[in-house]
């Protein structure tokens, strides 16, 4: 196989994404480089990297997404290609574009079609004005002047997005119409700050609908496959937090349908490199939801199933070699399952938590996609996703099992976690029997409370014993006045 | 006078007791003995409850003891009586105004020397992809705001400090 | 060690009598005492409320070790005084264990007339504090009293034994080295205000808490100063100005904490080491107690039975026993402590003093325990044995009592009259504790007897003025006086005046007396000046 055209690969991202790159440029034999902030100088990834060059900003999210520092140190390191994961710069045109421009390979498609794909409101006209099928909705920049009563006309429930971003950022689901204004200053708000791009649309909100996505893969000479899709319905506030892969509600019909219309929305964008076209699915209709034109965070249980390394072929992608399996090659195999561990306290409404990672151990025989290290600090500078338990078994209820059993043998300590609340959710019996949808968790409240009472003891026994004045006073006790008790005359 | 540890806001109090075959656990409506703990090594040991042998992966943090037991993460917090009591009704306290979630600040809406009445908006924070608005929780007078604009602070952390009017 | 056989037939009619007779006793001590600890009217519950402070039972609750043993002593003291309106004399005091250690609590009881002291508080308050110096044992004094109950001052205030001897006490306490600590919650005003300033560590409640020689109104009347309370002596200004206090807490249960850490640092000497084994329960129930006990005082019955109801395994092992039966002695053991046994089986014989004198200076020199076990009438009279010397034989018996440095411990079962009483160890003779049975009796006669003598005096008196009284009017004069006799000779009364540390239902003996003993042997036993002779 011929040489790629560069051997040093820059990673514009942190956390756990960034680690996971660098495993594959090593497997490639490929340098990695990585721009990091300060905050960040602990991480795996960072220590990982071969070269770790620092850059700043007024704070840590600004830094990584700031364009000029980060062309500076793909400069430094003499990198010929530059991933930028997911989140941070990797939708935006600008910088792919700034990126390319300084002669740099962009791991990801075309800045053209970032711009197209990217921006959900193009990208879901684009989608529509091909045939396929899409959720009504209303956009601002088409009247702005009249953006609040032409959402109040669609009626309720209805959802206000941002039309650049994803992420669940700037969201607000709005099923009074009175709360209509204020939903929309804040997501507007919200989406100015993140997206630094403010304009928005309303959707109709459908209820209990699945999410589900399905993995495209493009060479730059029009070779597209799919594989497979991902069912990623269990969230909270609009992020995953469990996919899994394949899909407990597609048939095997209804499953080749959706993923031919992926295929076919990637191939009318003429899509190249890794992509995920989003679908809302309700019943046996689907929608057009989003494409994302990155990694996505999920992406380990697609190659669980396929074999494929898909972080390897954006690299080949963005190299210019040709896709080395078709279609046909691609199989799935068993099932496969995520688990995002994140920093947060679902039974106080989700809110991020913080802390000192004072232990931690993973388990064995399943993959784990890091992002922290013990002794690390757990900032809210960024997103509180700290690592992925990824399994892969034979069968749905294998992996369920394994998923299950992995996710108590992770022992974090020292931040709180919801990995009681994962545990949870891969042992009930509605995610077992495959019978949820995006609305699951809010309709299941039980599942993130903390009140599991049962079990309590064991805790409360081993903090009395391996607390000292509870022991102490324990001990103080003569042991005639010990074995009286609380003895009264 | 009974031990208390906090968990997730709760409180717990209890009272160990040593006895011939180890401890007895006295708990607000049961007893459980014996209970022991055998250390392995500085983040695990055993512990041995009502008959059964469970490892358990701890870590001490000051008043906060980590464990891991069953696949459940907890942390409780030791609350020492000295302490607790001791906060109980001391009126001097300043009023303050307190992050009620860990975040960044987006806009800091009032300047020291303010006068503001209980529920004017003093900053707009942000945290889990929400912005919240910090109110005054009570009438006062701004005396100092801790933080800066887009500066992140933790839970519970001290955002405004407030006097009161008068004073 | 023999194991003891009971004879007793539990199923036979006067068991099951004694039985009934006695259950009811214990319930009526039961209910007395529930009564004494908690019932107060509302309005002072009220009071306590709006003053912010916890009920006293609430303090000591606090202040204990959970699921730890407490020994409360003479909560009817005063039952049977002031119309019976200060129960408990307005006084807690107990033997309780405080952060590992054995400790007296002292408390005021202010739902009780606010705290003030009677005489009979005062007496309790020196009893509590001579336990703590016969036992070396340190004292948490919880402080909330609203002076000496001025009406009655000439019963509290200047004799040897009144209030100064609190203050006393507390000095000597030091001065042995036995720490104590004050909580302030109350107003300690007056000779009060020494009880926290004697105590090695004191701490005041803010707001609650004040001392000070004179109050607010005192001064007032004195200098004309106008002055409150906390300016005068509360817990800013005594923490931060006088340097009267150590530590100033913002609520009780802050101050509780605080004397919790105190006394958790209190040097703690080793304990006398007496001979000890792993415990062990009596072989019989602890309840068969209730059919032994007869229902009439003058009934006669086996002490053996009632050893074999309190100690380790029903063991006993008996001296003599084939000498001066009247008198039973012997060693066992009680919660693995051994003790020596002194136990009434009849009236005392010279043969049973000296038998009794022989085995007490047996246990004096092996530093064993003494616990008497009081069901005497009194020494045997008659020209018999006076010839033979009943009082030297006697008078043997009272000096190795009041001799003997072991530890001393002593249950009034039954009856407790004349030399008896004293010669089987009562309160006059130092042993550490007292406890009644509540059918007991004491006096320096019998009730029957006594009445009986009274009424022949009476009698003679007419008969020198030449009336002659019917057997009827002979009645009228010996029931009034055998009731007041009675009344004056009860449990209750004894237990009012403080002639005991309490009435112990009989089932309670065996741990009450596990706990007194422990607490004895914070004191160090002194060796005896002799050998033991053989009388």
């Amino acid at each position: 196989m011929p040489q790629l055209p560069f051997d040093t690969v820059l990673i514009a991202n942190r956390g756990e994404i960034a680690a996971r790159i660098v495993k594959t440029l090593r497997k490639l034999g490929l340098r990695s480089a990585i721009a990091y902030h300060e905050i960040d100088a602990r991480t795996p990834a960072v220590s990982m990297a071969d070269l770790a060059i620092q850059i700043s900003g007024s704070t840590p999210i600004a830094s990584y997404l700031d364009t000029r520092q980060i062309i500076a140190a793909a400069d430094q390191a003499r990198a010929g290609a530059l991933h930028p994961g997911y989140g941070l710069l990797s939708e935006n045109a600008e910088f792919a574009r700034a990126v390319t421009d300084a002669g740099i390979a962009f791991i990801g498609p075309l800045p053209d079609t970032i711009e197209l794909m990217g921006d959900k409101i193009r990208a879901r006209n684009f989608v529509q004005s091909n045939g396929f099928p899409v959720a009504p909705c209303v956009i601002e920049e088409d009247d702005p002047a009249t953006f609040a009563s032409r959402a109040q006309a669609m009626g309720a429930p209805l959802l206000v997005k941002p039309s650049a971003g994803g992420g669940g950022k700037g969201m607000r689901i709005v099923r009074d119409l009175n709360t209509l204004e204020a939903a929309i200053e804040q997501a507007r708000s919200e989406a100015g700050r993140y997206f630094g791009d403010a304009r928005l649309y309303a959707e109709r909100h459908l209820e209990y609908p699945r999410h589900i996505e399905v993995q495209v893969l493009g060479d730059c000479l029009g070779n597209l496959v799919h594989l497979f899709e991902r069912e990623c319905s269990v969230q909270r506030r609009f992020q995953k937090i469990i996919e899994e892969t394949p899909s407990p509600a597609l048939s095997q019909e209804s499953r080749a349908r959706i993923c031919d219309t992926a295929v076919r929305i990637a191939r009318a964008a003429n899509y190249r490199n890794a992509g995920t076209v989003e679908f809302l699915l309700s019943g046996d209709d689907f929608y057009f939801l989003e494409m994302n034109t990155r990694l996505q965070v999920e992406h380990p249980v697609t190659e669980m199933i396929t074999g494929v390394d898909l972080v390897a072929e954006q690299i080949y992608a963005a190299a210019g070699r040709e896709l080395a399996f078709s279609q046909s090659d691609i199989v799935s195999n068993g099932h496969a399952i995520e688990l995002r561990l994140y920093a947060e306290a679902p039974e106080c409404g989700y809110a991020p938590t913080t802390g000192k990672v004072l232990l931690l151990e993973y388990p064995n025989d399943v993959r784990i996609d890091s992002g922290i290290i013990q002794g690390q600090h757990i900032t809210p500078a960024f997103d509180p996703m700290l690592a992925k338990i990824i399994v892969h078994s034979p069968s749905r209820m294998e992996s369920a099992l394994k998923a299950h059993r992995a996710v108590r043998e992770l022992v974090l300590l020292g931040c709180e976690t919801n990995a009681n609340l994962l545990a949870r959710i891969v042992s009930d019996e509605a995610f077992l029997g495959g019978h949820f949808h995006v609305g699951y968790l809010e309709q299941n409240p039980h599942l993130a409370s903390g009140i599991f009472a049962a079990g309590m003891s064991a805790f409360l026994a081993s903090a009395a014993l391996l607390t000292r004045p509870v022991r102490d006073s324990a001990d103080a006790v003569p042991e005639l006045h010990s074995a009286l008790g609380n003895w009264r005359n | 006078m009974y031990h208390s540890f906090e968990v997730d806001g709760v409180d717990y109090t209890l009272w160990l007791s040593a006895s011939r075959h180890g401890y007895r656990l006295h708990l607000r409506d049961e007893v459980i003995a014996p209970v022991a703990f055998t250390q392995r090594s500085d983040s695990s040991g055993i512990l041995t409850i009502a008959g059964q042998s469970e490892p358990v992966r701890f870590v001490i943090d000051g008043e906060l003891i980590h464990l891991h037991i069953r696949g459940r993460t907890r942390t409780l917090r030791y609350i020492d009586p000295l302490r607790t009591h001791a906060a109980g009704n001391s009126g001097t306290c300043p009023l303050v105004a307190r992050a009620p979630m860990p975040g960044m600040v987006v806009a800091i809406t009032v300047s020291p020397g303010d006068s503001v009445s209980a529920g004017t908006a003093l900053m707009m924070i942000e945290s889990m992809k929400l912005e919240t608005i910090i109110r005054s929780p009570q009438d006062g007078i701004v005396e100092r705001i801790h933080v800066k604009e887009n500066e992140s602070f933790e839970h519970d952390a001290v955002l405004v400090t407030l006097s009161k009017e008068g004073f | 060690m023999q194991r003891i056989g009971s004879a007793a037939d539990v199923d036979s009619q006067e068991f099951r009598r004694n039985d009934l007779h006695n259950r009811q006793l214990a319930a009526e001590l039961k209910e007395r005492q529930r009564l004494a600890r908690f019932d107060r009217p509302e309005k002072d519950f009220e009071r306590l409320r709006r003053q912010d402070k916890l009920f006293v039972r609430n303090r000591i609750a606090a202040l204990l070790d959970p699921e730890t043993p407490f020994l409360e002593l003479s909560t009817l003291a005063a039952n049977k005084a002031y119309n019976g309106e200060v129960p408990g004399a307005a006084q807690v005091v107990g033997i309780g264990i405080v952060a590992g250690r054995e400790v007296i609590v002292h408390a005021d009881d202010s739902s009780v007339k606010s705290g003030a002291w009677y005489p009979l508080s005062v007496k309790k308050i020196v009893r509590a504090l001579d336990i703590a110096i016969e036992n070396r044992l340190p004292v948490v004094h919880l402080c909330d009293c609203a002076g000496g109950f001025l009406p009655l001052q000439a019963e509290f205030f200047a004799d040897r034994y009144h209030a100064g001897r609190i203050l006393r006490n507390q000095s000597i306490l030091s001065k042995v080295g036995v720490p104590q600590v004050a909580i302030v919650m109350g107003h300690c005003t007056a000779a009060g205000a020494y009880v926290p300033a004697l105590s090695e560590y004191n701490i005041v409640v803010e707001g609650t808490g004040a001392i000070f020689l004179g109050g607010p109104p005192v001064v007032k009347a004195a200098t004309g100063e106008q002055v409150s309370a906390q300016e005068l002596g509360g817990a800013l200004m005594h923490t931060s100005v006088s340097g009267t206090s150590d530590y100033f807490a913002t609520s009780e249960l802050h101050a509780i904490a605080i004397a919790r850490n105190v006394v958790a640092r209190f040097h703690q000497p080793a304990k006398t080491c007496i001979d000890r084994v792993a415990p062990e329960p009596p072989a019989y129930d602890a309840s068969e107690l209730y059919g032994i006990i007869p229902k009439d005082a003058r009934a006669q019955f086996d002490m053996r039975e009632i050893i074999a109801r309190l100690v380790d395994g029903s063991r006993f092992d008996e001296y003599q026993p084939r000498y001066a039966t009247s008198l039973v002695c012997g060693f066992a053991r009680l919660y693995g402590y051994q003790v020596g046994i002194v136990a009434n089986n009849g009236v005392l014989f010279g043969d049973s003093a000296l038998k009794g004198a022989h085995f007490i200076q047996i246990c004096d020199k092996n530093r064993t325990p003494l616990l008497f076990l009081q069901n005497v009438t009194g020494f045997m009279v008659g020209r018999e044995y006076e010839r033979r010397g009943i009082t030297k034989d006697g008078a043997k018996l009272i000096m190795t009592v009041s001799g003997a440095s072991v530890p001393k411990f002593t249950i009034i079962c039954n009856s407790s009259h004349g030399a008896g009483t004293y010669a089987m160890s009562g309160r006059a003779f130092d042993p550490r504790f007292v406890f009644s049975w509540p059918n007991s009796q004491i006096s320096a006669m019998g009730a029957e007897q006594a009445a009986g003598v009274l009424t022949h005096v009476k009698a003679r008196q007419l008969a020198r003025t030449g009336g002659r009284l019917s057997e009827q009017e002979l009645a009228g004069i010996r029931e009034p006086v055998l009731e007041e006799y009675r009344e004056r000779s009860s449990a209750y009364y004894a237990t009012s005046e403080l002639w005991d540390d309490g009435i112990l239902d009989p089932i309670d003996t065996r741990t009450a007396l596990a706990i007194a003993l422990s607490a004895s042997l914070n004191a160090p036993i002194d060796a005896p000046q002799y050998g033991v002779f053989r009388l």
